[in-house]
C-alpha cells in the first residue's frame, strides 16, 4: 500500500514508492497548506450539514468525514482538462473543482437533482444509481480517445478521465462492464475506488474475496492500493496514474483505503452493525491530524491553524444562513428540462397545472421562487 | 430584544413520523449555542442526538423524557436575541466526534443567533405556504398546520367543463419544424355531439339526432332533448308510410277539439279580412344571444329558444304599434294595454292556443319559464279553458315543422298573428360580401279592419329589427 | 419529379444511417456484431467498411455497457446510434436507459443533452426461440424523457432513422423485424412527415384502426377484407408511441365514431391502453362504441409453434371491428 505520511505525520519514502515521492517533491509549502485548508473546510462543512439535517433543514446528509485526504488529494491531482465522474459522497473532490457547496445542499434539501454545470466544472453530477457513472466515464474516455486527445505526447493538452466509486458499488455489474469497455479501447480512465470499508452495513471483506485493487486484473486494468488517509500519497498516486492514462497507457485502478467515520447517511445507525472500538481505531488515523502533525513539524505555527478554524466558523455561518434562505424551485421546473425539443404532453400538462392551480386563487401552489442570490460559498478557485 | 424560538422535532431518517425523548442534555435556564447537543431521541431506526439550531437561553422544555412526540411538534423553546448573526463558539477544528467537540467547547458568550433562528422560523413558514406538505414529517419542508384542509376551487364546475370541452376541440399543434402539425385536414365540426347512452336512446326511439335541437352546455344533445323530440316526433313529421288501407273510405266524426277548431277558423277567416306580409331577417345575433343565455347560470334549468326572443320582440313591437294588440267589435276597437301572449301548440289531440297572461310584465326568465310550462302542459293535454281564452296576440312556431313561412289564420278575437319559420344557414350579404348567416322569415297576418298596411309593416319591421339586433330589447 | 427507389426496410434503414453518417462525423454506430457482420439482420451492412473502425465498431456482449458508454459519449459531444441485438435482450440496459439516458437532461437542468438513438429489432412472427419476439415498447413509452417511434414501411424507415438521429433527445427506434424484408418505394427527396406524426394510410368511414410497427401490414390486409364485406375501414399508422399524435386519431374518430387499436404487444397496460383511455377523454361525444384493443394475450410470448395463435392477425382485427360495429 502506497504511504508517504504515517499516521503520526512522519514523511518517509519506501524505495518502491520513489516515483510517487517525486511528485510530492514538486509541491510547495503553499500546496500543503492548501491541502490542509480544504480538508478542514470540507470537514467543517460536513459537520454543519449534518447538524442542519438534524435540525430539519435537509432531508438527508451524506457524510464524508474521514475521507478528506482521499478526496482532496486525488482532486488536486486531476488535470486541468480532465473530467471527473463522482458517485455521491465526493464533496471534497467537488470543492477542488469549484463546485459551490450550496449546490450540494440544494440537492439534499430537495431543490434540484444537482444543479451545477458538468461541462463547465468538469465535475459531473452525483450518481445515485450505484456504478452507473463508471460507464458514463468509460464512454467519455472513449470519446477522448476517438478525439485523439490522449497519448499524443502533449501532456498539457491531452485529457484523462477519473471516476469515483465506492467499495460496495464495485459489485454492480456495470462497473465490470465499464472496466471491460475502458480496457478494450485502452481509454484514458482511472477508476478511483474509495474503499471506506463499509457499504452501509456490509464490511468490504464480506463483499470481495480479492482486494479491490486487483479487481481490474481480469479486465486488463492494473491497480494499486494507497493509504486513503494520506493526502500526499493520494495526491501522488492519482497524479502519476492520471498522467499515464493521459499519456496513452489505458485504464488504471486506484484503491484508496480509508474509513467511513460517520454513518452511510443521516438515516443510518452504524451502532447497529459495527463496534466502537473499530471506529476509535480509525479515528486515531485521522487524515487531518496526520497532516497537521506533519505541518507543525515543518514549522507551521498555531496562527495558521487558528486562521483555519476561524475560516471554518465563518463558513458554517454562511452555510446556515444560505440554507435558511433557500427557496423552493418553481413547479414549472418539473416540465422545463424533460425534453430539449417541444413535446405535446409536456405542454398540455404544464398548461393544465397552471390552470388548475390558478383556480384556487390565492391558495395556488405555484409560486415563482427567486433562486438568485444564494451566496457562493465554498468554492476555492 | 428577545423572542422565543421553537425547535420542532425533525424527521431524521427519511420518512419517520415520531420519536421518543430519551434524555435532555439541557435544563430550563441553561445557555445554549448553535449545534450544541440538547437532546437524545429514539426513532424507529436509531438513537439520534439533536443539535440546537439557535443560540440563547432555554425557556421551556416542551416534551418530557419518555414521551413520544410527533415529527413537526415543538420540543423546546429558547429565548434568543435579535440582531446580527453571531459566531459559533467552537474555536478548534472539530475532531472526528463533533458531538464531543461541541460539548467540550461550551458556550459562555451570549452570542445572538436570533436572526438565524428567526430566519429559520420564517423560512419554515415561507416554505410551508407554497407547498403544504402532504407528508408532514419533514420539518425543513414545512409542516403546514392547515395541512389536511382541502382548497376550495373558485371556478364553478360549468366553466371547467367548458374548458374540458375546449380541450376536446384539440387545438392543432402548429409547429411544422418539429413535425407535429397534423397534415390531415380537420373534419368540420358539424357532427352531432351526444353521449353514448343518449345515442342509444335515440336509436331505440327512432330519433334522428341530427334533427334534434341540442340544449346541453357543451352543445350536446341531451337525453331530455331526445325524449322531447321523440314524443313530438310524430307531430312534426311523418315517420313512416303505413300500408294501404283495406276499406275504401274512413269516416271520422266531427266533435271535440276538431269541431271547435273548425268553428274558430271559419269565424276568423270569413269575418276578418286577412292580409299577410313577410320579411326575411338575419337572425344570427338572436341565435348567438340564445346560446349565451343557455350557458348563463341565471338561465340554468329553464329552456331558452329563439321563440323566447321572438315573444319578447313581439311585445316590444306591440308597445310601438299598440293597435295590433286589440280586439274588433262592430262599435269599437278595444286596444289592450296588456299582452296575453298566445302560442299555438300542436298536440296529439289537435291545435290549441293557450296564452300567457300579462306576458309583457314578465322578466325574461319568468317568460321563459312560462313558455316552457305552457308547452309541457299542452303536450300533456292538460291545458284548461281559461288558459286558452282572452289572448291578445299570437305567435305560431311553424319552424319546428321545418317550414320556412306561411299564412297563419287569426285567433278569433285578435287582430294579429305572427308565424316564426325555420332558422337556417343561408347566404346573406354583409358589407357587400356573401356570407353564411342564420336566416329566418317572419310572416304575419292582420285583420285589415283594424290594421292597415303601414301599421302592419311597421310592426313586422320592429319585430324583425329585434331579431336582427336583440340588444334593442334593452330599451 | 420525386426520386423514388424501391428498397426493403432493412436496406432503407441502412441507407438512412449512411446518409446521416456522411453528413455528420460525430455520429457513431456500435453494438454487438454490427461491424464486419453488418448486424444479424444486415441492417448495418457495409457501414463498417465505409466509415471505419473509429465510427462503426463492435462492443462486448454488455447491453448496459452499450447504453452507458453511449451516455458518456453524448457528454463528450458524440451522437451514438447503438443497437440492442434483440428486443428480449434490452433488459440489462434498462437501468441505463431509464435512470440515466431518460433523466440526464432533466437532472442537469438542460446543461447536458442525450442525442442517442437505440435501435431495437422487435416483434414476433419469425418462428424464433424465446426472447427474440418481444414487444417491450410500453416500458419505454411510460418513461418520461424518452421518445419512442417505430417505422412500418421502407419510406418511413429511411426518414425516421435520420430524424431520430437529428433529435437532441434519446430516441428508442423499434424496427419490426418480421417486416425487414418487405419492399416499398422510398422517396429520397422528401420525408413523408415528422417522426411523431401519425399518418392515415387508408381512408374509410366505418371504423378507424390505429396501429403501429409490424401490425400495420396486418391492419391493411384486414381493411381489404372488410371492404369486400362492405365495410370501409380507416387505417392510421401511429408511427410514434411517445408522444402519440392524438389529433390525427381524434379527427378520424370524429368521422367514424369507432376505434380499434391493434398491436402485437399484450393489451394489459400497453400503448394501446393509453390510446383507448385518451381517446375516450378527447372524443367521448363522438364515440358510437367503446375503443377496443387487439393485442397479444397477457402471457409470456409462447413457443414458436403457438405463435400464430398468439399474434393478432387480420381475423382478430376484424373480430374487433365487428364488435365495434355491433354497438
Amino acid at each position: 500500500m502506497v504511504q508517504l505520511l504515517s499516521p503520526e505525520g512522519e514523511y518517509s519514502v519506501a524505495p518502491q514508492y520513489a516515483e510517487y515521492a517525486k511528485l510530492v517533491q514538486e509541491l510547495s509549502e503553499a500546496d500543503f497548506l492548501k491541502f490542509y485548508r480544504d480538508m478542514a473546510r470540507i470537514r467543517r462543512f460536513d459537520f454543519e450539514a449534518n447538524a442542519l439535517q438534524r435540525q430539519g433543514q435537509l432531508g438527508l446528509w451524506i457524510p464524508a468525514i474521514g475521507q478528506e485526504a482521499a478526496q482532496i488529494g486525488s482532486g488536486y491531482a486531476v488535470g486541468h482538462n480532465d473530467h471527473i465522474f463522482p458517485s455521491y459522497r465526493e464533496h471534497g473532490v467537488a470543492i477542488t473543482h469549484g463546485i459551490d457547496l450550496m449546490s450540494i445542499l440544494k440537492m439534499l434539501r430537495g431543490v434540484n437533482h444537482g444543479g451545477w454545470n458538468p461541462d463547465e466544472t468538469r465535475f459531473h453530477l452525483y450518481a445515485i444509481v450505484l456504478g452507473t457513472q463508471t460507464l458514463h466515464a468509460a464512454g467519455y474516455a472513449m470519446g477522448v480517445k476517438f478525439d485523439g486527445k490522449t497519448g499524443t505526447g502533449n501532456l498539457a493538452d491531452d485529457q484523462a478521465v477519473i471516476t469515483y466509486v465506492g467499495d460496495g458499488a464495485t459489485a454492480e455489474g456495470e462497473v465490470s462492464e465499464a472496466m471491460l469497455f475502458a480496457a478494450n479501447h485502452q481509454a484514458p480512465l482511472v477508476f478511483f475506488v474509495q474503499n471506506n470499508q463499509w457499504a452501509i452495513s456490509s464490511p468490504t471483506h464480506s463483499q470481495t474475496r480479492v482486494p479491490l485493487f486487483q479487481r481490474g486484473a481480469g479486465f486488463g486494468v492494473p491497480g494499486i492500493r494507497v493509504d486513503g488517509n494520506d493526502v500526499l500519497a493520494c495526491y501522488a498516486v492519482t497524479k502519476k496514474h492520471m498522467d499515464e492514462a493521459r499519456g496513452g497507457n489505458g485504464p488504471f485502478l486506484i484503491e484508496a483505503l480509508t474509513y467511513r467515520i460517520g454513518a452511510h447517511t443521516s438515516s443510518d445507525d452504524p451502532t447497529k452493525y459495527r463496534s466502537s472500538e473499530e471506529v476509535e481505531y480509525w479515528k486515531a488515523r485521522d487524515p487531518l491530524t496526520r497532516l497537521e502533525k506533519f505541518l507543525r513539524r515543518q514549522g507551521i505555527g498555531q496562527d495558521f491553524f487558528d486562521e483555519v478554524a476561524q475560516a471554518g466558523e465563518q463558513l458554517s455561518e454562511e452555510i446556515r444562513s444560505a440554507t435558511f434562505a433557500l427557496q423552493n424551485p418553481p413547479a414549472q421546473n418539473m416540465f422545463k428540462y424533460v425534453y430539449s425539443e417541444q413535446h405535446p404532453l409536456i405542454e398540455e400538462q404544464l398548461a393544465w397545472l397552471e390552470a388548475y392551480e390558478s383556480s384556487f386563487g390565492d391558495q395556488s401552489h405555484l409560486t415563482v421562487a427567486d433562486p438568485s442570490q444564494i451566496p457562493n460559498i465554498g468554492s476555492v478557485h | 430584544m428577545t423572542q422565543l424560538a421553537y425547535f420542532n422535532l425533525p424527521d431524521v431518517g427519511e420518512g419517520l413520523t415520531e420519536a421518543e425523548i430519551v434524555s435532555w442534555k439541557v435544563a430550563v435556564g441553561d445557555q445554549v449555542s448553535v449545534n450544541q447537543i440538547i437532546v437524545e431521541i429514539e426513532t424507529a431506526k436509531s438513537l439520534v442526538e439533536l443539535p440546537c439550531p439557535f443560540a440563547g437561553v432555554v425557556a421551556e422544555l416542551l416534551a418530557a423524557e419518555g414521551q413520544t412526540v410527533e415529527v413537526g411538534k415543538p420540543i423546546i423553546a429558547c429565548r434568543v436575541v435579535d440582531g446580527a448573526t453571531g459566531a459559533v463558539q467552537t474555536t478548534s477544528i472539530p475532531v472526528i466526534d463533533p458531538a464531543v467537540a461541541a460539548a467540550a467547547s461550551s458556550a459562555h458568550e451570549a452570542v445572538a443567533e436570533a436572526a438565524a433562528a428567526a430566519a429559520e422560523r420564517s423560512s419554515t413558514e415561507q416554505a410551508s405556504k407554497p407547498f403544504p406538505a402532504k407528508n408532514p414529517t419533514l420539518v425543513g419542508y414545512g409542516v403546514n398546520d392547515a395541512a389536511g384542509a382541502s382548497r376550495r376551487r373558485h371556478v364553478p364546475a360549468a366553466a371547467l367543463s367548458a374548458s374540458t370541452a375546449a380541450a376536446a376541440a384539440l387545438p392543432v399543434v402548429a409547429n411544422p419544424a418539429t413535425g407535429l402539425l397534423n397534415t390531415a385536414a380537420l373534419v368540420a365540426e358539424e357532427s352531432v355531439i351526444a353521449k353514448p347512452p343518449v345515442r342509444k336512446l335515440a336509436r331505440d326511439l327512432g330519433v334522428d339526432l341530427t334533427k334534434v335541437t341540442a340544449t346541453g352546455t357543451a352543445g350536446e344533445v341531451t337525453r331530455e332533448d331526445v325524449l322531447g323530440h321523440s314524443s313530438q316526433a310524430s307531430v312534426f313529421r311523418n315517420l313512416s308510410t303505413p300500408a294501404a288501407p283495406s276499406e275504401r273510405e274512413e269516416r271520422i266524426p266531427v266533435k271535440g277539439v276538431r269541431k271547435a277548431t273548425a268553428a274558430a277558423m271559419v269565424q276568423s277567416a270569413f269575418t276578418a279580412p286577412h292580409v299577410s306580409i313577410f320579411v326575411d331577417v338575419d337572425a344570427t345575433r338572436t341565435m348567438e344571444y340564445v346560446k349565451r343565455l343557455k350557458s348563463s347560470t341565471d338561465f340554468a334549468g329553464v329552456k331558452v329558444t329563439p321563440l323566447l326572443i321572438m315573444a319578447k320582440a313581439m311585445m316590444w313591437a306591440v308597445r310601438r304599434n299598440p293597435t295590433v294588440n286589440s280586439t274588433w267589435t262592430d262599435e269599437e276597437i278595444i286596444v289592450h294595454n296588456y299582452v296575453n301572449f298566445g302560442i299555438a301548440a300542436a298536440t296529439p289531440r289537435g291545435l290549441i292556443v293557450p296564452n300567457i297572461k300579462d306576458a309583457d310584465k314578465m322578466s325574461m326568465f319568468e317568460l321563459a319559464k312560462a313558455i316552457e310550462q305552457l308547452a309541457l302542459t299542452a303536450r300533456e293535454g292538460k291545458t284548461q279553458i281559461p288558459e286558452m281564452s282572452n289572448g291578445t296576440i299570437t305567435l305560431t312556431n311553424i319552424g319546428v315543422f321545418g317550414v320556412d313561412t306561411g299564412t297563419p289564420i287569426l285567433n278569433p278575437g285578435e287582430v294579429g298573428i305572427v308565424a316564426l319559420g325555420s332558422i337556417r344557414p343561408k347566404p346573406w350579404v354583409v358589407n357587400n360580401e356573401i356570407v353564411v348567416r342564420q336566416i329566418t322569415t317572419i310572416g304575419a297576418t292582420f285583420d285589415h279592419r283594424v290594421v292597415d298596411g303601414d301599421v302592419a309593416s311597421r310592426f313586422v319591421q320592429d319585430v324583425a329589427s329585434v331579431i336582427e339586433e336583440p340588444a334593442l330589447l334593452l330599451d | 419529379m420525386a426520386n423514388f427507389v424501391e428498397m426493403t426496410i432493412a436496406k432503407a434503414i441502412n441507407a438512412g444511417l449512411r446518409k446521416a453518417m456522411t453528413e455528420n462525423d460525430k455520429i457513431l454506430l456500435f453494438g454487438e456484431d454490427i461491424a464486419e457482420l453488418g448486424g444479424v439482420f444486415r441492417v448495418t451492412e457495409g457501414l463498417h467498411k465505409e466509415f471505419g473502425q473509429n465510427r462503426v465498431f463492435n462492443t462486448p456482449i454488455a447491453e448496459a455497457g452499450i447504453v452507458g458508454t453511449a451516455v458518456g459519449l453524448a457528454m463528450r459531444g458524440y451522437r451514438s446510434v447503438v443497437e440492442i441485438q434483440f428486443d428480449g435482450f434490452i433488459f440489462p440496459a434498462f437501468n441505463q436507459i431509464t435512470t440515466q439516458l431518460a433523466k440526464m437532461q432533466n437532472r442537469s437542468e438542460g446543461a447536458t443533452t442525450m442525442p442517442v438513438v437505440i435501435r431495437v429489432p422487435y416483434g414476433g412472427g419469425i418462428g424464433a426461440v424465446e426472447h427474440h419476439s418481444e414487444s417491450p415498447e410500453a416500458y419505454f413509452a411510460h418513461t418520461a424523457g424518452l421518445r419512442v417511434i417505430s417505422p412500418s414501411n421502407p419510406n418511413d424507415a429511411y426518414w425516421m432513422i435520420q430524424q431520430a438521429i437529428a433529435s437532441s433527445d434519446p430516441v428508442m427506434f423499434f424496427e419490426p423485424k418480421r417486416r425487414y424484408w418487405q419492399k416499398g418505394p422510398v422517396n429520397l427527396d422528401e420525408p413523408p412527415a415528422g417522426m411523431h406524426t401519425a399518418r392515415v394510410l387508408r381512408e374509410g368511414n366505418d371504423v378507424t384502426i390505429a396501429t403501429y410497427g409490424p401490425m400495420v401490414t396486418t391492419a391493411m390486409q384486414a381493411a381489404e377484407i372488410a371492404a369486400e364485406e362492405g365495410h370501409s375501414l380507416e387505417v392510421i399508422d401511429l408511427r410514434s408511441m411517445s408522444p402519440i399524435d392524438f389529433t390525427t386519431i381524434v379527427n378520424s374518430v370524429k368521422k367514424t365514431g369507432r376505434l380499434v387499436v391493434a398491436a402485437e404487444a399484450s393489451n394489459f397496460v400497453s400503448v394501446s391502453s393509453e390510446v383507448a383511455a385518451r381517446v375516450h377523454e378527447l372524443a367521448f361525444y363522438h364515440l358510437e362504441a367503446p375503443v377496443l384493443r387487439v393485442g397479444g394475450f397477457d402471457v409470456p410470448y409462447p413457443a414458436a409453434k403457438l405463435e400464430e395463435i398468439f399474434l393478432p392477425d387480420a381475423d382478430r382485427i376484424l373480430e374487433a371491428v365487428d364488435r365495434a360495429l355491433a354497438y
